[in-house]
């Protein structure tokens, strides 16, 4: 499935492992919340995430984050919103500065939002218009609130001006 | 973008009451726009499911209801001016069968609208500062407010300027735009609560503190399928902080409020679930630990904010009272409509008139065209081009003056808005029920219209007194019946109509959740039972009592037996 | 699409609606397959077979332009189909408090 980040097509170099696959010793590989404990047991320079289940409070990630490159949270469909609490709150709460990365049903449509809470790279869904993400990212120019990405104030009010 | 989006209004003037937007601002209005544009080709192309589309509609006001698309036009706060005005008349006469619907959250739905109409139509309300932006869908809402606001004689303060921060704040919120429900907070700054803040998932009442404006701060309040008056939250919230707060607790609503049952998703429940305490400490801690200097709402933005709205230049001659008076004694028509349609004003020599779009037996809240425009018109002459939208589905012209009084109420009359029902049993709300609604179970507005003939004569009707008809046709209670001192509930039986009514319910002050009186009734006995139950007021009631004051003094077995007695 | 409106009995019959995508008007499925703004252009299903047709026409809802397909019971003793539920009357025949936006100009006796 094809990675977004910033509007544009990346290579991605992560594999993300089921709950029962095996963990291989090297390369970076994405877990799940509850094989954390096997990441963390992998040589320390060896690239780790984390795929964080919607229910999750991040505040579990607290002690494991200086290992994490990359944090996954998921859209179980798109109406579900609690992905953009949980990314928000990693940068904020937890500054934590690695890959965010959304996976699961998002909409192109909430793009923009998803970059504002903190969000660095979406996996896109099957069937995906890539071109169709890439204009929700340069659909507006303002937003009309602080975001926990560092905007430029436009100036008036609490209007900022999107990247 | 073309050059009329940016050209500045024609007057260059604030307009009085609202918030005057800037290029930026029509910019962002244009770019919405073209957005929903783009999602509408997708839908016809069938690159978006009905499924997925039908939030992203939802969150520019269009729904799919009975007979058509409805269209939910936001007022913000419940203000608009006569130039916006008339283009919601434009849009009834092109786009709709000629007539706008006011809803009790102070916005404007047309029911006639066509898919393949509304990116114009939004283009068209972008033309004059207006949109229909997160007036549906699982975000937060527009902002209702007082429809005196800035005008009421009981008035702390003028809150509007904080709800168009909040308006501003919430509008395509990167976090809070898929809630596990909808989010409604209104704001008042009176202590008489004329916004029912105890049914709100946020209810703020804003008040003069020591070092500027703080806000009381309410939450969990709401109607529907579980009705809950409110829990006090916070008292005093500093100003600066209005922001960062608000941000805390609808996060830990969407972190924590349930997605699996949208019966329960509504932040009422998270709060009974976590109990007031736990709820707050969760917000609390929150709050400590957020970046606070992100969210804070410095003093210089709200007065940058402040500047925007116009004000009106009151200079009333000095013997406006007197004159106002005299037309009183001299024309007992106006004397009873001046008694019922009017609020007292802060300034001397001023008045608010409310314009009571409940004729006899009338739909609630309709409006032709043609009123649109009279009411436009009205407001240009006399109330600084100033029109609110009041959660009762009336209009307020907010500052006319007392010697102006009696040629607007002749004016009005010739429009066919001049009932004298403001706060009486003529007053009733009604939400659009099963003529229109897709998720109605029963029809309320006939029940509102037999009711509103029954009772049209103006004497009885007074001699009633206050009295509160609030109707819904299914639980989801958007005509407010809990808070209804008499409630009307539509329930369906096997395709069948039947009402259930409520009394003692109350969305003032004294906020509280009308209690059911007994087995509903058929559609044909429902009126009946509400003449029933007005006279055995009539009767039981000791001087200068409400409805609702008698009904709390005697309880419910006398009104029961009024209506299930005969049966 | 409401469940409330699908309700059917074993027995009877049925018409097929929908609304259209680019209006959202109400339409009914007549025998040729077409929709109809009409109901009394509705094709009448014996109940028996309405799960497969709702099936079959719901498939093709968006080659149709249509959305939320779904069946109305009908009474018998109708000659133009009457739905038996008060709201599928007044989708079908049109808002109570307009007489002015009835849909038939002639709707039979008694649908209210």
């Amino acid at each position: 499935m094809p990675l977004l980040e910033n509007g544009r097509i990346v290579e991605d170099f992560w594999t993300t492992i089921g709950g029962d696959e095996l963990l291989p010793p090297t390369g970076p590989v994405i877990v799940p919340l509850d094989r954390l404990e096997d990441g963390l047991a992998r040589p320390a320079g060896e690239k780790l995430g984390v795929a964080l289940p919607p229910d999750a409070e991040i505040a579990v990630l607290r002690a494991a984050l200086p290992r994490l490159a990359l944090v996954g949270v998921t859209f179980p469909t798109f109406r579900d919103g609690r992905a953009f609490s949980q990314a928000r709150a990693l940068r904020e709460h937890l500054d934590f500065a690695g890959d965010i990365r959304v996976t699961g049903r998002p909409l192109p449509d909430q793009y923009e939002f998803l970059l504002r809470c903190g969000v660095s790279t979406v996996q896109l869904p099957d069937g995906a218009d890539p071109a169709v993400w890439a204009r929700a990212h340069e659909r507006f120019t303002t937003a009309y609130q602080p975001a926990v990405r560092d905007e430029r104030a436009e100036g008036f009010g609490l209007r900022r001006f999107l990247a | 973008m073309s050059a009329e989006i940016l050209a500045a209004p024609s007057s260059g003037i604030a307009p009085v009451g609202h918030y005057a937007y800037d290029q930026v601002d029509r910019a962002f209005l244009h770019d919405r726009v073209e957005q929903f544009r783009d999602q509408v080709a997708r839908r016809l192309s069938g690159t978006l499911s009905e499924d997925e589309f039908k939030p992203l509609r939802l969150m520019n006001g269009l729904y799919l209801q009975l007979h058509a698309y409805m269209l939910r036009v936001a007022i913000p706060y419940g203000i608009l001016d006569s130039r916006q005005m008339r283009e919601l008349a434009n849009i009834a006469r092109t786009y709709d069968r000629d007539y706008g619907h006011f809803t009790t959250r102070q916005n404007i739905q047309f029911n006639w609208i066509r898919l393949e109409d509304t990116p114009d139509i939004l283009a068209r309300l972008a033309t004059v500062d207006m949109h229909a932006i997160q007036t549906s869908g699982n975000c937060i809402r527009n902002v209702t407010c007082d429809q005196f606001a800035g005008a009421a004689a009981d008035e702390l303060l003028d809150p509007r300027v904080h709800a168009e921060i909040l308006r501003q704040w919430s509008t395509l919120h990167p976090e809070f735009s898929f809630l596990p429900r909808k989010f409604k907070i209104a704001i008042s700054g009176s202590p008489n609560d004329r916004v029912a803040a105890r049914f709100h998932d946020i209810g703020l009442v804003a008040k003069p503190g020591r070092h500027g404006t703080v806000f009381d701060v309410f939450v969990g309040g709401g109607m529907g399928r579980t009705p809950i008056v409110g829990v006090h939250l916070r008292d005093n919230l500093p100003e600066e902080d209005l922001l960062a707060y608000l941000e805390a607790m609808i996060r830990v609503y969407n972190e924590y409020g349930r997605r699996d049952n949208i019966y329960k998703a509504r932040i009422k429940i998270l709060v009974q679930a976590l109990g007031a305490e736990g709820y707050r400490e969760k917000v609390d801690a929150e709050f400590a630990a957020m970046d606070r200097a992100r969210y804070r709402l410095p003093p210089e933005t709200v007065a940058a904010i402040r500047a925007r709205f116009g004000t009106p230049a009151l200079d009333a001659p000095s013997d406006a009272a007197e004159r106002l008076a005299g037309a009183r004694r001299a024309d007992a028509a106006f004397d009873r409509w001046v008694r019922t349609n009017t609020h007292s004003h802060r300034a001397a020599g001023y008045i608010s008139a409310v314009i009571s779009l409940k004729p006899d037996g009338g739909i609630p809240g309709d409006a032709t065209s043609a009123q649109l425009d009279a009411i436009a018109d009205l407001a240009e002459r006399f109330s600084f081009g100033e029109i609110r939208i009041s959660h009762m589905q009336n209009v307020v012209l907010g500052h006319v003056r007392q010697d102006e009084l009696h040629a607007l109420w002749q004016e009005l009359g010739r429009a066919g808005l001049a009932s004298a029902n403001i706060g009486l049993i003529g007053d009733i709300i009604a939400c659009p029920g099963l003529d229109y609604c897709s998720l109605a179970n029963a029809r309320s507005i006939p029940i509102a219209q037999k009711l509103s003939a029954r009772f049209a004569n103006p004497d009885l009707q007074e001699r009633i007194g206050d009295l509160q008809i609030k109707i819904s046709g299914c639980i989801n209670a958007c005509g407010h019946h809990h808070a209804g001192h008499i409630g009307i509930l539509g329930v369906d039986k096997k395709g069948e109509e039947f009402f259930q009514l409520t009394l003692g319910g109350s969305a003032a002050s004294d906020a509280a959740i009308g209690q059911i009186l007994g087995p509903a009734l058929p559609e044909d006995s429902t009126v009946d039972a509400i003449a029933h139950l007005v006279d055995a007021y009539l009767v039981h009631r000791t001087d200068g009592e409400r409805f609702l004051d008698t009904y709390r003094r005697l309880g419910a077995a006398l009104f029961k037996d009024a209506v299930y007695a005969l049966a | 699409m409401d469940v409330r409106s699908n309700r059917r009995e074993a027995g009877g019959s049925s018409v097929v609606t929908a609304n259209r995508l680019l209006d959202g008007r109400i339409v009914w499925l007549a025998g040729d397959g077409a929709w109809s703004g009409r109901i009394d252009a509705a094709h009448v299903f014996s109940n028996d077979g309405i799960e497969a047709v709702i099936d079959a026409t719901a498939r093709r809802q968006q080659a149709d332009g249509v959305v939320g397909v779904y069946g109305v019971q009908v009474r018998d003793d109708s000659t133009t189909p009457v739905p038996v539920t008060v709201r599928e009357r007044i989708r079908a025949f049109g808002p109570t408090v307009h007489p002015e936006f009835a849909t038939l100009t002639e709707v039979p006796p008694d649908v209210r």
